[in-house]
């Protein structure tokens, strides 16, 4: 039974625009849009509207390109074309952090081109680890609150946000059992439906969505030891699409049992302080608490020991880098972990990869031969 | 006998190796993968090796077309059946420099001649021979005579575009503007020796430095890389053929395992 859910959830991922037509007949509710790589959605979540992830696609681009260059990261080419061509009519809002510096471009883009449809900017601190820090996520947070009411006409308490706040946290424990078991049974939780349970996440409402995946955790919990004999991988970037690399994992007998993405772990790995009362206060200090992040200043580079950590807590073969093309944070920390890799004797793997990718022979070369390597 | 086929993107290449592991014949043909260069390539290498089809106890193929074509017992990639290639050829490298028509890269071996790391070109032709091919249309000579012509160069001449098209456009301003054709040859061998050294850098590299592909045939480019290096290149016997010959040495060694 529960593979069925695994089957239902790995569909859900693998077709975003169904599953997200689906939600919307299904909850009633309203969508907002969140831009990656994370934002304040228990405030979506508590004015009643389901936060849809916009994860970019896979297609051409043609309208784009009025606004943004080639040799820039093609989630948000992507997104733009989207919108550009009317995909997005239907949500209320969208949530745009400001990340990097294409995010905060493609804040004032986007209003240009999609005015009918509010934009929410959210602008992460640099120093999340001060106190200035906290306070300034806190009042961020409450402006967004603020603008979403002003976007949905509606008043947001703070008990609908404590609520929210209860959900999500149910959703990041459930994540994190998720991708424990999974790691214990590659033979069941495949590259693939891994990758794709994990993003079907992003276009079901949390409540109905942790229920799902509660169901795969018991399933798994009831299997015996796993038969699995390929190679063990954990992997690190934003994401791992086009799918068709997955397909290209499996292929090559290569599992994935521990991540570092942005659509994957980062979302969940930091529980919240439970000392904590103030939901606002709760979600500051997850931000604040967050380590070994890309996108969060880090001065101590503290990625590459963790990646470290992880293989050997996860008894990974190597370490595979998904790397995004054109995504300036994600290259600049590249150089730094892939020497203390290195020095650790943790076998590595760079892939750079576009979503508008349609021709995978190179990489199945590189990842054939990796596992050849490693032999 | 023992077949290794490489179905490369612009040529195709095979070898036979005997039951004493000794290397019969080699065969290139300059057509690549989605043509029918393998039939030919194999009808010539068995030719050139005097033995059957029947003969042949045991293939592998490699390269980008290696997963289509149908005649292999097994397909392993050109990475590692140029590493087993070069270490059949040569002794002691440390480092596989290969630069074929549109792909290059960057092998380094540990001390028992096994892959350790690699690096294939990401984002383009330029550093490939496809860069070369461009430039010798430009200059208006065969690409065979790119090396004698760079031997004239009186000095280096640096091509700044990364692209090999925009740079092809920048090589006829230069030559507009009274430059030689013999320093345009040596600043292209330069250009690619760049690019490559940006490869070798990400995955270190250490002598003896072997060089295979089409590309180590040019004398000039080999020369123009080894100074980057800072070491001699010495460019593998069959330097085209290097993948196919580890091919056909795999296609040995699996056929004793059986």
């Amino acid at each position: 039974m529960y593979k069925d859910t695994i089957e239902k959830l790995t569909a859900a991922g693998l077709n975003p625009g169904k599953t997200i037509a689906e939600t919307k007949k299904e909850t009633g509710k309203d969508l907002v849009g969140v831009f990656p790589i994370r934002t304040p959605e228990e405030v979506v979540y508590a004015a009643g509207c389901v936060p849809i992830g916009m994860w970019g696609g896979h297609t051409e681009i043609t309208l784009a390109d009025k606004y943004l260059q080639s040799f820039c990261c093609s989630i948000m080419r992507i997104n733009l074309e989207y919108a550009l061509r009317g995909v997005y009519h239907d949500v209320k809002a969208v949530l745009i952090p400001t990340f990097c510096d294409t995010m905060k471009c493609i804040v004032e883009n986007w209003k240009l081109a999609l005015p009918q449809v509010p934009t929410i900017a959210f602008a992460y601190p640099q120093h999340h680890k001060l106190q200035a820090g906290m306070e300034f996520t806190i009042d961020e947070i409450k402006r967004v609150k603020h603008e979403l009411e002003l976007a949905l006409h509606k008043i947001i308490t703070n008990e609908e946000v404590e609520e929210a706040f209860h959900v999500y946290e149910d959703w990041r424990k459930t994540m994190r059992e998720f991708t424990a078991l999974a790691a214990q049974h590659p033979e069941i939780i495949t590259a693939k439906k891994r990758y794709a349970i994990i993003k079907a996440g992003c276009y079901m409402d949390k409540a109905v969505y942790t229920k799902l995946v509660k169901e795969i955790n018991e399933g798994l919990k009831s299997e015996g030891p796993s038969t699995f004999k390929g190679t063990r991988a954990i992997v690190t970037g934003i994401m791992m699409e086009p799918v068709d690399v997955l397909d290209i994992f499996e292929e090559n007998n290569i599992a994935i049992v521990g991540d570092d993405l942005a659509i994957g772990s980062r979302l969940w790995r930091t529980p919240a302080r439970e000392d904590v009362e103030d939901v606002y206060q709760k979600m500051a200090y997850m931000i604040r608490d967050i380590e070994g992040d890309t996108f969060f200043f880090d001065p101590e580079k503290k990625k590459g020991q963790m990646l470290i950590d992880m293989t050997k807590a996860l008894h990974a073969d190597a370490c595979i880098v998904m790397m995004m093309k054109f995504c300036d944070p994600e290259e600049y920390d590249y150089p730094i972990y892939k020497a203390e890799l290195a020095k650790a004797g943790v076998p590595e793997l760079y892939l750079e990869f576009d979503q508008q990718l349609s021709s995978f022979e190179q990489i199945r070369t590189r990842v054939q031969s990796f596992t050849e390597m490693l032999v | 006998m023992f077949l290794g086929i490489d179905i490369g993107s612009s040529s195709t290449k095979a070898a036979v190796v005997d039951q004493d592991k000794k290397l019969l014949a080699v065969s290139v043909q300059n057509l690549g993968t989605g043509t029918t260069a393998y039939e030919t390539v194999v009808a010539d290498v068995l030719a050139r090796a005097g033995v059957q089809p029947s003969d042949i106890r045991f293939t592998v193929a490699t390269g980008y077309g290696r997963v289509n074509y149908k005649g292999a017992d097994k397909q392993i990639t050109e990475i590692t059946c140029h590493a087993k290639g070069v270490n059949f050829l040569t002794r002691d490298a440390k480092t596989i420099v290969d630069i074929g028509g549109q792909d290059a890269k960057v092998i380094k071996l540990d001390a028992n001649g096994k892959v350790e790391n690699f690096v294939m070109n990401e984002k383009c032709a330029a550093g490939t021979g496809r860069f070369l091919e461009v430039m010798a249309r430009v200059l208006g000579c065969e690409l065979g005579e790119l090396s004698n012509l760079a031997d004239h160069a009186d000095k280096e001449i640096s091509i700044n575009n990364v692209c090999t098209v925009f740079a092809g456009s920048e090589v006829i301003s230069r030559l507009s503007g009274g430059e030689t054709s013999a320093n345009v040859a040596r600043g292209a061998h330069v250009a690619i020796a760049k690019r490559v050294m940006g490869m070798c850098n990400r995955v270190g590299y250490e002598p003896k430095i072997v060089m295979t592909g089409g590309v180590a045939l040019n004398a000039n480019m080999v020369d123009a890389l080894a100074r980057e290096m800072g070491y001699p290149i010495e460019v593998a016997p069959h330097c085209q053929a290097a993948g196919a010959i580890g091919a056909a040495v795999f296609a040995y060694e699996y056929f004793q395992k059986q």
